[in-house]
């Protein structure tokens, strides 16, 4: 545990000591990663599936912000779902303009989830979004979550029925559109996964919130559970698919990630946790207070001043 | 001899990262009344839902072409179209109080941060009065 802090110590002064390049190293591994999986999951436009584009977009995503990344990652998968059908196109093209319009225009600070989401969804690891939302974000972030897992949903419906999609022109323009809207809205397997997912993020919140010890851990634990009853009891009712062994291995990894998540931003000693009690005018004050774990990294230097073993002997 | 003032450089530096930090909202702030700019904010998130819910409708008479040519008689075309201006007024009404609640909390938020800036300027303000009198008197010792 201790070896454990003194690193945190170590990364934090690492950190402190060359944050820009960190910063511009991490908005190009998000942005490199969203536009490669794009590729590998929906490339159909074949100019944009060259290797070198999603490096070349990534390393000019290092120096902008998160929301202009979000904006070329949404222009490049429209790009990629025109190759295959424009009625898809723009349905979730009309998607992403009212969320961008009604939604980040009151709260945009954590509209990179709406990237996030689909990305840790193709990694397999999606059951963390509410974890960690829940722990470190406000409630309305489930906002975009959910628009993440539909524009994930939306993408593994493009990627499914890419054959049909393209070769379907016989089939009359407003019936496109019907079934479209209908096999999107219809998938019960999205709907299963937006209700785990609401329904984790506002567990986590409400437990992290409680004044109990070790409530980061406990409401961790409480929403990886919260989203593995959702699932099952939609797999039950609903009889969507979900198999076991990913999805436990997902969910594990999921928890572990919150685990660290909490290592790094939430240490605390609840052992020397104090109480106190006092008043003012208006109110009484009942206080706990619970102090950080603080180590210092330590800063050792060996200099040999005279070493015996090259003492040459007399 | 040039003396750095230490008090002073950690005062201008907490002043600069807030400016910083939090001047982005805090600036405009100071420009409008309160009801000015929840207004100016309702304006544009008027015109917002408006735009959002002509795309949606676009979408909602491609998704309902057959439906909606099958309608036979002009009242039933008049009932939706009433019920579309019952829906986007319902809507409209929703987001603006929404809209309402984010931008007033958020003016009596970055009111607050004002008062503490201005706090952060008066202090220093002083510590340069204090200086220049410090200075006057300097002077005055040496030429009596």
């Amino acid at each position: 545990m201790m070896g454990l802090l003194v690193m945190k110590e170590r990364l934090k002064v690492l950190y402190g000591r060359c944050d820009g390049f960190i910063n511009a190293l991490i908005r190009f591994l998000l942005a490199f990663l969203t536009f490669f999986m794009l590729n590998q999951n929906i490339g159909y436009m074949a100019k944009l599936k060259n290797p070198v584009v999603p490096v070349v977009l990534g390393l000019l995503c290092s120096f902008l912000p998160y929301g202009l990344i979000s904006v070329l990652a949404a222009v490049f998968m429209l790009v990629h779902i025109y190759s295959v059908s424009f009625e898809i196109t723009l349905i979730v093209g009309v998607l992403l303009l009212v969320i961008a319009t009604l939604y980040c225009g009151l709260h945009g600070g954590d509209s990179f989830l709406i990237l996030v989401t689909p990305i840790l969804f193709l990694l397999k690891i999606p059951y963390v979004v509410p974890l960690l939302v829940g722990l470190s974000g406000s409630l309305v972030s489930v906002i975009p979550v959910s628009c993440g897992v539909f524009i994930y949903y939306i993408l593994l419906y493009v990627k499914q029925n890419a054959g049909v999609l393209t070769n379907d022109a016989s089939v009359d323009i407003t019936q496109k559109y019907v079934q479209i809207i209908h096999s999107m809205l219809s998938n019960q397997l999205m709907l299963v996964m937006l209700t785990a997912f609401i329904l984790g993020t506002l567990i986590v919140y409400m437990i992290r919130n409680l004044s109990i010890d070790y409530s980061w851990i406990f409401a961790i634990i409480a929403g990886t559970i919260t989203q593995l009853v959702v699932i099952f009891i939609g797999d039950f009712v609903f009889n969507v698919s979900v198999s076991v062994g990913p999805l436990l291995i997902g969910v594990l990894v999921s928890a572990l990630v919150a685990g660290i998540y909490d290592f790094f931003v939430f240490a605390v000693d609840y052992t020397r946790t104090e109480y106190t009690q006092f008043e003012d005018d208006d109110y009484y004050y009942y206080v706990k207070a619970v102090p950080k774990i603080a180590v210092s990294a330590p800063d050792v230097k060996v200099q040999k001043i005279n070493s015996r073993s090259h003492r040459t002997p007399r | 001899m040039l003396m750095l003032n230490e008090d002073k450089i950690k005062l201008m530096t907490s002043i600069s990262l807030f400016e910083q930090k939090e001047g982005k909202h805090i600036f405009p702030v100071n420009r409008y009344f309160k009801s000015d700019y929840v207004s100016k904010y309702m304006i544009r998130s008027f015109f917002g839902y408006t735009f959002s819910y002509l795309l949606v409708m676009v979408i909602w008479v491609l998704y309902s072409m057959d439906f909606l040519i099958n309608q036979s008689s002009i009242d039933s075309l008049t009932f939706l179209g009433w019920r579309a201006v019952a829906v986007y007024i319902a809507g409209l009404a929703v987001y603006l109080t929404v809209t309402w609640i984010v931008y007033a909390k958020r003016y009596d938020y970055a009111r607050r941060g004002l008062k503490v800036y201005m706090a952060k300027l008066r202090r220093l303000e002083k510590r340069y009065e204090f200086q220049d009198k410090t200075k006057e008197l300097e002077k005055g010792g040496r030429t009596s």
